[in-house]
């Protein structure tokens, strides 16, 4: 799917052309559904992709076009999950470092970090420590780390100059691997 | 937060950035000298490494959405459409029912003709 080809659909979906929002979103839900999962949890993020796309059929008289399609679809994503996320409490995990936080090495070593990286076990550890990090950090974090998005693109997203970008994706980074070296259960073991 | 613990999540926010490749040129030497200078430091930067790749690895995972979102999605958008229509169809009776009411009755007000010469 081009950037041309996104322009095109989303302006004759703009004009109330389901056929071509159907498209829109046959070709970006594994998009949204991804980054749904790794902010909002694999709980929520089946309801989270269906608000979005709801927002996105209501609003896509606003998409101007002056960014790619995705960059526009990443921001409703990431609003949709933090708007759910706004009561969950903002954590600051700098609080609780008493000590530098270390992830054990690998049974096999470093050899092959793939492997050990892809475990069933760690890819849960992973997953319940990107819960402990606060929610507009760990969006940052996803969309530096796991989607491979540059800061100003980051920015852009989180509506955020590129310095603060910088900040979320950093202390997002900390916080994770603090709750990282703890198994994956966030500060003290616990969930404060 | 006590003035180490805020160094400690200095050192761990800047050994972070060098883990990731985002420093360059003198900030890039003072963490290197940061690493070099103390064992847990380079076990610091090791654990970032060995997390920055998991969540590379995890990122590049292609993740499949379940058919229902988009179902759901498509459905939604074809009953809002509808709805417009319908809104639209029947808002263009109600005015038309309406217009005639207005005639038949003679209800509608007078224009004011101007002859051009208003006092």
């Amino acid at each position: 799917m081009t950037y041309m080809e996104d322009r095109d659909l989303a302006a004759r979906a703009s004009s109330g052309d389901v056929e071509a929002f159907g498209r829109l979103v046959r070709d970006h839900s594994a998009l949204v559904y991804r980054v749904a999962m790794r902010i909002c949890g694999e709980g929520d993020a089946q309801d989270a992709s269906q608000e979005v796309w709801v927002r996105v059929w209501r609003n896509i008289n606003t998409f101007r076009g002056g960014s790619a399609f995705s960059t526009w679809l990443y921001k409703v994503t990431v609003n949709t999950c933090l708007s759910a996320r706004e009561r969950e409490a903002r954590r600051e995990m700098r609080e609780y470092v008493s000590e530098l936080p270390f992830l054990p090495e690998p049974p096999g070593g470093d050899a092959d970090p793939e492997t050990a990286a892809l475990n069933a076990e760690r890819r849960e550890e992973i997953e319940k420590a990107l819960s402990y990090v606060r929610p507009d950090h760990r969006a940052a974090l996803v969309l530096r780390h796991m989607e491979g998005l540059s800061y100003a693109e980051i920015a852009e997203i989180l509506d955020v100059p590129d310095g603060t970008a910088k900040g979320w994706v950093s202390r997002g980074r900390a916080a994770m691997l603090v709750a990282l070296s703890n198994n994956g259960d966030g500060p003290e073991g616990g969930s404060s | 937060m006590t003035v180490r613990g805020e160094e400690r999540w200095e050192v761990l926010e800047s050994i972070g950035a060098y883990a990731a490749g985002e420093l360059a040129g003198e900030e890039a030497r003072a963490v290197e000298r940061l690493i070099m200078e103390r064992p847990d430091h380079r076990k610091l930067a090791e654990s970032y490494a060995r997390m920055l790749v998991m969540l590379s690895v995890l990122g590049n995972e292609s993740v499949e959405a379940p058919e229902a979102i988009a179902n759901y999605a498509i459905r939604r958008a074809y009953l809002s459409a509808f709805m417009r229509q319908a809104e639209d169809f029947l808002g263009g009776i109600g005015r038309s029912y309406l217009d005639a009411f207005v005639y038949y009755f003679g209800l509608r007000p007078a224009r004011r003709e101007s002859y051009g010469g208003e006092i």
